[in-house]
């Protein structure tokens, strides 16, 4: 069984405010991480609408990137969000959700590779860098931000019909 | 709606499809441009210009190295014509002073002899020639303000030259060994036997009153024997030329050792010397022992 897709007008708020979280989050590094793994990869990917997603993904990067103050030269985050989010926009369209887990796994496997990924285009971009615990605090809190984006994206639709 | 079915074109969706692709690409372009965005280029360009800038600098080595050698070639050859100009130089200075040179050897040769004849010895330049000349002699450039008076007897290290004939107040005459009016007393080295040396010109002489039963032979050195008085015994005058037997005395031809046409300088014997003088002693150098096991 598909679950219908969110409305565009919640998924734009929903990623409105999770790119003010980014700000917000700016002191609190892995939080920031956290919350910015969301946006990309949960809130932002829009089957049908990729350059709303990608718009999204590179504010995000550009947000984390410019909060961050770190790197002698911005963009590799903000090209990398938007690779992968134009890459599970394509999942989403090609392989509809029918499950919370699979949305789970879905998420993980985009966590493994958007961290590999913007690294990449971060050493290319700024060069040799420390990669930080980012993306290990993503990857071990994704059972609760992934069942947070899970319900206020697909609200009605309850996780136990996955 | 999938995204693949979504039909490229100049709607909608394709500008939306294009800014997106624009917008990725940039990132894509922005992130792999770095830190510094000209390296990439400045990388490609001189990879393509690598070719180029081989053989510019070899061009360039090239340039330097013909440069270098110019450079070398001209040095060598100004410090050639430095030293060649040197050389000459120094080839007219010594031309200069090559009679200085001369002149100082035979000082240093008078030097010599005056230390081997015990007598008071004077030394006098010879100023003029007229050898050439019936009687002719040497003009020398002292005369009685140097005491000289005629008869004193005349050498040079290789030999007797004369005596003088005139003397004036400053020139004196010297009368050659060879003029045919010159007559010196000698004897054989060899046999010791004595007769009187009349010169036939060109430093030859002849030795009269040598009688046929002597014993000569060419090459023999023939002395004076100090019988005139003025020379005394023992002083070189020549060598012996020929031997001939004639009626009543040898014919002992003899070549004077003095070359009379190479003099510059002469030494001038004592009026009447004694008829025999005695060399000075001269204690042979010692030469220092060396003892055994001792290094010096």
């Amino acid at each position: 069984m598909r679950i219908p897709a969110p409305s565009a007008l919640r998924q734009h708020l929903l990623c409105a405010i999770a790119l003010g979280l980014v700000f917000l989050c700016a002191p609190f590094p892995r939080l920031q991480a956290v919350v910015h793994v969301a946006l990309v990869l949960a809130l932002a990917p829009r089957a049908g609408s990729p350059l709303g997603s990608a718009l999204w993904a590179a504010a995000g990067g550009w947000a984390l990137e410019g909060t961050l103050r770190l790197y002698p030269h911005l963009g590799g985050t903000a090209w990398a969000d938007m690779t992968m989010v134009l890459l599970a926009g394509w999942m989403a369209g090609r392989w509809p959700l029918e499950g919370f887990k699979g949305w789970l796994s879905r998420l993980a496997g985009l966590v493994v590779a958007h961290t590999l990924l913007a690294h990449l285009a971060v050493r290319l971009a700024a060069g040799p860098h420390a990669w930080g615990p980012g993306w290990f605090w993503s990857l071990l809190s994704l059972p609760l931000w992934g069942w947070a984006a899970w319900r206020a994206l697909y609200a009605g639709a309850s996780p136990r019909r996955g | 709606m999938a995204l693949r079915a979504a039909k490229w074109g100049w709607s909608r969706a394709g500008w939306q499809r294009l800014l997106l692709v624009l917008l990725w690409l940039g990132h894509g372009i922005w992130a792999l441009l770095g830190p510094a965005p000209g390296r990439h280029w400045t990388n490609v360009a001189g990879t393509l210009s690598r070719p180029s800038q081989g053989l510019a600098a070899r061009w360039t080595q090239w340039r330097t190295q013909r440069r270098e050698a110019a450079r070398s070639f001209a040095e060598t050859r100004a410090e050639n014509q430095r030293l060649a100009a040197e050389l000459s130089q120094f080839r007219t200075q010594a031309a200069q002073e090559a009679p200085r040179l001369a002149e100082a050897d035979e000082a240093v040769r008078l030097l010599g002899l005056k230390r081997q004849i015990p007598l008071d010895l004077k030394a006098a330049r010879v100023i003029f020639s007229t050898r050439p000349a019936a009687f002719g002699g040497l003009i020398l450039d002292r005369g009685r303000d140097l005491g000289l008076v005629p008869d004193q007897g005349v050498l040079v290290p290789e030999g007797i030259v004369g005596r003088l004939w005139s003397v004036g107040p400053t020139q004196a005459k010297i009368l050659p060994a060879d003029a045919p009016n010159a007559s010196v007393a000698v004897m054989l080295m060899r046999s010791r036997a004595t007769g009187v040396l009349q010169g036939q010109g060109s430093g030859r002489a002849l030795i009269r009153y040598i009688s046929n039963q002597e014993v000569v032979q060419a090459g023999e050195a023939v002395l004076t024997s100090g019988l005139d008085r003025v020379f005394p015994r023992g002083l070189l005058v020549g060598y012996v030329a020929e031997v001939a037997q004639g009626d009543l005395e040898l014919r002992v031809v003899v070549n004077l050792s003095a070359p009379l046409d190479r003099i510059s300088t002469v030494l001038l014997l004592p009026p009447q010397p004694p008829v025999e003088v005695q060399p000075p002693f001269v204690a042979p150098e010692q030469k220092p022992q060396r003892k055994r096991g001792v290094t010096p």
